[in-house]
């Protein structure tokens, strides 16, 4: 053995030193790039999110980049009209009709020109009464999903329809007709599909079609919309449901599938680890590119993997949920500049004053209302002393601040800080009881309030039992949440049972629970998207029951309003809400983008798409 | 025998639709699929609920989707049936043939690794038993055992590759960790050889000095930018090689053995510009089974040149060393594809990758730099896996191979006056190897169910993501997939491991019908 | 030539080492060769001592109830405290730095200090040093309980089945096989989904009802091949019962594995309750143990290193000694295990050797 070692050693020495005789070395050359590589927590799996099982961020991020349609949503967040790809106004007031059209000269990625009978498979995938008269299945059975297995029925578009689009005589649009004047009209604008490559596709072929070709798929597309012709339609949304469903791309993949009209394509793909996009040199239908010819998906679920992978410069884009460490990090990586700002998701506490939907026992803990007029006054006072001793200055302090300096408290049950009436709103909605003097002068009311029907609790030793129901107790931030909340809430008298549960959001109807705290997410802007849940139903989790509430909800959903009228009807919302203390708001969530500092024009959105909602603006 | 294979086979049947009844109904009550959607204000959120509650048939109670799933499986056996989809429509078949070879590729090589340098150090710290290298090797083993894998990796990513790809940008190299290299290689070398005070630290001093000067020289003369042996460092790394495989395999004393394995030395030297000529060929499928083909024909001719009897161990000696010789001018090749490689945007000057299983801008088409890619993917989680499961192979091979040689037999075989290699290789290891054996069977099969945690971390996507990914997205179908596969490799190792021990030692009996 | 003289030699040599080993050993019953053994073993004597100042220490820091005895710690915060943060201007921007300091005056420092939170703080407040305390006592928890549930379990399931084989073992073994195919982290999960709040005690009893099945076989290969051995048949034809073949015979022959394996269940013990807390299927929060600590921050070891370090260290510490406690018991149980030859008593035999040439 001692000989081997030696003589290993001896080779070692001597091959190191002679692949000395080999030197020289050039500094790398650093060209302009033209690529940009963006991180993504999940997997590319289908072309279309649009149907079951594909609604994943990844998936309409790629939609996103590659398809272009009448309207997006800007980082205010509001809703911009997209006039390279075409217009839409209001025709008619009664019955109400609203044309949509294309402009002249857009084309698909093949070179086919985009028109009217491109935006028609947008009704066949939104409206149920056409699934089900043209013989494609009802799309609310709970044994088989419709021929077209889409995400889009049900919604406002499918409750308001009245009979179908119709195609204006230059085939440029469509005409629809609606039920009544709805609100956010524009949000149901009927997206363009290429529907020749859907007929194509159904036919078997596997090669682009030439022109011609094209036109008559298009034309067969539309009789059979027409007619209801079941057995081509049939055909056709099998293709839609499943064909897109892919994971991988590469040159054996059939080029019809590709086919869009978005500023980059899909080129290759990689199952499971990343999905290029290249630029789509056909493309007229939205802002101008600037300079960045590729842009590459990489699949990277672990955050401090991303972190890494970014101070690595592996990838240029990360934008995930951030701790204070991994800020830090961030800050620390040189070559990269942090974006903070905020998301369109937030922190609130929402109390139980009545029974969950579905429970078959009752609630009867402190702060149920019960059936005397005596009751609800003493419930209502204990609520009020909980929002009261809620720690909530110091759960922004300790938890939120580090994240982000634009944190801070949300003293609005529906508002953002960033909308405009935010102020106004704040002043009106009765949020003071909650907020005005410091902490400790809430805490000292709160618990001579307590005191009041409770005169055995104390500050020291607190007697008032309540369970407070939290999830994701891997979540640091929340444990840390849950300590502040315990120890402020005994301040005043509480006892408070701060257990994690894994599975949470199944117990949230539970009756067992005084409270619980939690995230929600706004997921667009409309009219009746702020209201928060609060009218009664049977997502109304904290047994709330106001009618002055069920009726300002009943309004914003179902009529157009001014601004003026919608900002009133959410002061009646939030002022009832806050007088029958069934809720604060703790703080909305920081959302931190970290971008190589060389990529420029990125300016997240607080809603999804997030980092990638105005993709053409990035350039280096 | 035959018959207790299928009794074996059998009651693996029966043990699959047990635990898989259990997992699957463990599985459907420990997560809520449509709890997310509870809390959604999206205006779709209604149509989501419908939709997932009817692609997952949650109106039924799981062990009646149990047996749904059943049925659809045990179709396979007269041939309508699969394995069902996936949540995003994706067959189980399909994902799961997507992600073995995944997990193949990143554990097979750290696997491989594990064993052969394990065994190897366990070997040398049993005979040498109680040594500082003993000391130093058992503390490293139980040091690397005793770290959980995402903090390694976290660490690895951090020294080995971001740091180290600053490094590479700016190479200076500071007397502090010019100082500990030399201290750390001089100490382990000097503890390995052992000997008298005096040797160990004259082994110390000089071993230290040499690690030293090797590493300024490196650094200064730009090596690390553009390595490569070249058919001068090979020869001497061949000699080197030749010596000690003929030293492991039949012994120095063997000099026909000598000479043919420095002979093969020769041939490969010989072989080296050609062999650069084919690397360069487009047609790598036809190239390189004939290179192969061709070492082998050359080892056995060596064979047939150098000995008239005998010929077993001489061939396996020839065949080692043309097959390291051959390694090492691969290892040559890739060291030359370093620089271009370097120097490709796509890389930019940070060789060692983080993340994922290749680049994502490197352009396909060069195979040596494809080649080296995927290596230089493989570096960082390889070492990580390495690191923490040569351990207890280490543990294993010393704990056996210090057994064995308290046995009678070896004390038998050195009272007969046989050489110390021959007892060692031929009696003490052999024997060693029959429990080892049968650890290693048990570890491989458990391999292909996947590492979770160094997939997660490295963004690998094979058997651990896969199943992860089952359990938090409530993919049933995909979940039970993955069981299926792993739990049968498992019980079929579980029967391999008892074979092979009753087939290596003779004083087992298996099934004693 | 060369060879055999050297091997010669080594034999000779060999033959006078047993003397050594047989004077050391005679007159002493077998459990005191083994503590004696087991005393002799440094590296393992230094990890017990390790261990054992770990535990106690460990276990004197915070307030403890047993039956009537009320036992005081000597720390002043529990886990459920939140004092005011000490620092807010550490490096990088951050909060909560040690107080701990190790460095002398004279090498730069400020001087051996403990401090108020040596351990540093939270982002809100929670003295570190009572969590990371907290947590060591957790996995020293679940390391005992996956150690004694798994090792009894794999212990009496795979003597029996190797000491009857058969039937006996057939239906033992393929229970073992059924309980292999049932992944660990499908038993984290659905624990950590119904009965999180439940405990660590009823995780850790859980993992060790599955934990033990490696352990079973090697256990029952050994029982296999010892039953097969010469003192076996001797014991069996002078007429002992089972039991007594079982327990008299067999398994002090085989506790050696035995003990090996329960400390490397032991150690891996702790490094599953980490990765199951890494996963988010481990001891649930306000409760800390090592692994949850280690993975919440595993992203602060370049901002806040002693977040990550101090854990970390407690793990791998704990860990290290249990197996080189292991090891030294596993040489000591072995009853062929030669120890190491002193160089004073080399040269003494050499010198006998020499008069007796």
């Amino acid at each position: 053995m001692k000989k081997w070692n030696r003589s290993a050693k001896a080779a070692l020495a001597l091959a190191a030193s002679a692949g000395l005789v080999f030197g020289a070395m050039s500094p790398a050359s650093a060209a302009t790039r033209t690529s940009v590589v963006i991180v993504e927590s999940n997997s590319f799996t289908s072309l279309n999110p649009n149907t079951s099982g594909q609604n994943l961020v990844m998936n309409t991020d790629i939609a996103y980049m590659t398809s272009m349609g009448f309207y997006y949503y800007n980082n205010e967040p509001s809703i911009i009209p997209n006039t390279s790809f075409g217009s839409y106004k209001v025709i008619s007031q009664k019955p109400f009709k609203v044309q949509y059209k294309v402009n002249k000269g857009i084309v698909w990625s093949d070179g086919t020109p985009i028109d009217g009978v491109d935006l028609l498979l947008s009704h066949v995938i939104s409206s149920s009464a056409y699934s089900i008269a043209a013989g494609l299945g009802d799309p609310a059975d709970t044994k088989a999903p419709a021929a077209f297995d889409s995400l889009g029925y049900n919604g406002t578009y499918d409750q308001n329809i009245v009979g179908e689009p119709v195609l204006t005589s230059d085939r440029m649009g469509v005409t629809v007709t609606y039920k009544a004047a709805i609100p956010d009209w524009v949000l149901s604008s009927p997206g363009a599909f290429p529907v020749h490559t859907l007929v194509e596709l159904a036919a078997g072929e596997k090669k682009l079609g030439s022109g011609p070709h094209n036109l008559a798929a298009k034309n067969k597309f539309l009789t059979a919309f027409k007619t209801k012709d079941t057995k081509t339609l049939k055909a056709m949304g099998k293709i839609w449901s499943s064909a897109y469903n892919i994971d991988a791309v590469d040159a054996k993949t059939n080029p019809l599938l590709l086919v869009n009209n978005g500023a980059y394509l899909v080129s290759s793909a990689v199952k499971a680890q990343r999905v290029t996009l290249t630029l789509n040199p056909k493309y007229n239908s939205g802002p101008k590119t600037h300079g960045i010819e590729k842009i590459i998906l990489n699949t990277i679920s672990d955050g401090t993997a991303a972190v890494q992978a970014l101070a690595n410069h592996e990838v240029d884009v990360y934008a995930g949920q951030a701790t204070a460490d991994g800020l830090a990090a961030l800050n620390k990586i040189s070559g990269i500049q942090v974006i903070n700002a905020l998301s369109a998701t937030w922190e609130g506490v929402y109390l139980r004053s009545g029974d969950g939907p579905g429970e078959t026992d009752h609630y009867t803990g402190v702060f149920a209302n019960g059936s005397t007029a005596a009751s609800k006054a003493q419930a209502t006072d204990i609520r009020r002393a909980f929002l009261m001793a809620f720690p909530r200055d110091e759960i922004v302090e300790k938890v939120w601040k580090p994240l982000s300096a634009k944190s801070g408290p949300m003293d609005s049950i529906n508002y953002f800080s960033t909308f405009p009436n935010y102020k106004k709103m704040v002043a009106n909605n009765g949020s003071s009881r909650y907020t005005a003097g410091t902490q400790a002068s809430r805490t000292t009311d709160a618990l001579k309030l307590v005191q009041k029907y409770y005169p055995t609790t104390s500050a020291s030793a607190p007697n008032v039992k309540i369970k407070i129901l939290w999830g994701s107790p891997s979540n640091a931030r929340r444990i840390s949440e849950a300590a502040i909340i315990k120890a402020g809430l005994a301040k005043a008298g509480f006892d408070a049972d701060l257990t994690p549960e894994v599975k949470w959001v199944s117990l949230l109807p539970s009756n067992k629970y005084d409270a619980y705290f939690c995230g929600n997410g706004l997921s667009g802007v409309f009219q009746a998207g702020l209201t928060g849940g609060w009218n009664s139903g049977a997502d109304q989790y904290s047994g709330y029951n106001n009618p002055a509430v069920d009726a300002a909800v009943k309004k914003l959903q179902a009529t157009v309003l001014t601004d003026d009228e919608i900002y009133a009807q959410y002061l009646i919302v939030e002022k009832n809400v806050y007088d029958d203390a069934m809720s604060v708001n703790i703080t909305q969530w920081p959302a931190v983008t970290a971008v190589s500092q060389d990529l420029k024009g990125i300016d997240p959105s607080p809603i999804l798409p997030e980092t990638v909602w105005n993709f053409w603006e990035w350039h280096y | 025998m035959i018959t207790y294979i299928f009794r074996r086979l059998g009651t693996l049947v029966v043990i699959l639709l047990g635990s898989s009844f259990i997992l699957f109904n463990l599985a459907a009550i420990s997560n809520d699929p449509i709890g997310e959607l509870r809390l959604s204000r999206a205006p779709n959120a209604k149509e989501l609920i419908l939709v997932t509650t009817r692609e997952l048939r949650l109106d039924l109670p799981p062990p009646l989707r149990y047996f749904m799933w059943l049925k659809n499986v045990l179709g396979t056996l007269v041939g309508h049936g699969n394995l069902g989809v996936t949540r995003t429509h994706e067959s189980v078949a399909s994902a799961l043939g997507a992600a073995i070879p995944t997990t193949l590729r990143l554990v097979s090589a750290a696997t491989f690794i594990a064993i052969i340098l394990g065994i190897t150090i366990g070997i040398v710290t049993a005979l040498r038993q109680y040594s500082q290298f003993d000391y130093i090797m058992t503390f490293i083993a139980f040091l690397l055992f005793s770290l959980p894998i995402f903090w390694v990796a976290v660490l690895l990513k951090q020294f080995l590759a971001i740091q180290f790809n600053n490094f590479l940008g700016d190479p200076k190299i500071t007397p502090f960790w010019l100082s500990g290299i030399g201290l750390v290689s001089g100490f382990l070398w000097a503890s390995i050889i052992g000997g008298t005070r005096k040797r160990f630290w004259s082994v110390f001093v000089g071993v230290g000095i040499a690690s030293a000067a090797i590493i300024v020289t490196i650094v200064k003369s730009h090596w690390l930018m553009n390595p490569g042996l070249g058919p001068f460092g090979i020869a001497i790394f061949g000699v080197g090689i030749a010596f000690g495989i003929t030293h492991l395999s039949v012994g120095l004393s063997d000099k026909k053995a000598l000479k043919a394995s420095l002979f093969m030395v020769v041939i490969g030297l010989i072989a080296y510009y050609p062999s650069q000529i084919a690397f360069r060929n487009d047609h790598k499928a036809i190239i390189f089974p004939f290179m192969v083909l061709l070492t082998f024909l050359v080892a056995i001719g060596a064979t047939f040149i150098f000995s008239k009897i005998d010929r077993g161990p001489l061939f396996r000696t020839t065949l080692l060393t043309a097959i390291t010789i051959s390694a090492v001018t691969i290892l040559d090749k890739l060291m030359h594809t370093w620089k271009p490689y370097f120097e490709s945007d796509a890389i930019n000057g940070r060789p060692v990758p983080t993340i994922g299983q290749s680049n994502s801008l490197l352009e396909p088409g060069n195979y040596w730099l494809t080649t080296l890619d995927i290596l230089m993917h493989l570096v960082l989680p390889t070492m990580a896996l390495t690191a923490i499961s040569f351990a207890g192979y280490i543990r294993y091979s010393r704990g056996t191979l210090l057994e064995v040689l308290n046995q009678d037999y070896i004390r038998t075989a050195r009272a007969k006056g046989l050489t110390e290699r021959t007892v060692i290789m031929r009696h003490a290891f052999r024997n060693t190897l029959i429990p080892l054996t049968t650890i290693i069977v048990v570890d491989i099969a458990s391999i292909v169910g996947g590492a979770i945690i160094t997939e997660h971390v490295f963004g690998w996507n094979g058997m651990g993501t896969l199943f992860n990914n089952a359990l938090n997205n409530f993919d049933l179908n995909l979940l039970m997939g993955v069981f299926l596969v792993t739990a049968s490799l498992a019980v079929l190792a579980n029967l391999v491991a008892d074979l092979l021990y009753s087939a290596l030692d003779p004083r087992i009996r298996v099934g004693s019908q | 030539m060369k060879f055999s003289l050297r091997n010669k030699s080594k034999g000779a040599e060999i033959l006078q080492q047993g003397d050594i080993l047989n004077k050391e050993t005679e007159g002493l019953s077998q459990s005191q060769i083994v503590i004696q053994r087991f005393f002799r073993h440094k590296a393992a004597m230094i990890a017990l001592a390790v261990l054992l100042i770990i535990i106690i220490f460990v276990f004197s820091v915070f307030d403890m109830q047993f039956l009537f005895f009320h036992y005081h710690g000597w720390w002043k915060y529990t886990i459920s405290d939140m004092p005011d943060l000490a620092f807010k201007e550490c490096p990088n921007n951050t909060v909560g730095c040690p107080t701990l300091n190790l460095r002398p005056h004279f090498l730069g420092g400020s001087g051996l200090r403990f401090g108020d939170h040596p351990f540093g703080q939270d982002d809100v407040g929670h003295d570190y040093f009572a969590l990371v305390i907290r947590g060591a006592q957790r996995s020293l928890l679940v390391t005992v309980i996956i150690g004694l549930v798994g090792g009894t379990i794999g212990t009496v399931i795979g003597a029996i089945s190797g000491f009857y084989r058969g039937w006996i073992d057939a239906v033992l073994m393929r229970f073992t096989d059924f309980i292999i195919t049932i992944p660990t982290i499908i038993i984290g999960a659905v624990i950590g989904a119904h009965f999180g709040n439940l405990g660590v005690s009823f995780l850790a009893l859980y993992l060790g009802l599955f934990a033990w099945t490696g352990l079973s076989r090697l256990v029952r290969g050994e029982f296999l091949t010892l039953r097969e051995r010469e003192f076996v048949d001797a014991a069996r034809v002078a007429g002992a019962t089972n039991r007594r073949i079982i327990f008299k015979h067999i398994l002090p022959n085989a506790v050696g594995v035995i003990i090996v394996s329960v400390t490397l269940l032991m150690s891996g013990a702790i490094l599953l309750e980490t990765a199951l807390s890494y996963l988010g299927f481990g001891v649930v929060a306000p409760d800390v143990s090592l692994g949850l600590l280690i993975s919440r921050y595993q992203d602060a070891f370049s901002t806040r290193p002693w977040l990550f370090w101090y854990p970390g260290f407690f793990i791998v510490t704990i860990a290290l000694c249990i197996n080189f406690v292991g090891d030294g018991l596993r040489d000591a149980f072995d009853p062929r295990q030669r120890r190491k030859i002193s160089r004073k008593e080399r040269n003494v035999t050499l010198k006998l050797r020499a008069r007796n040439d």
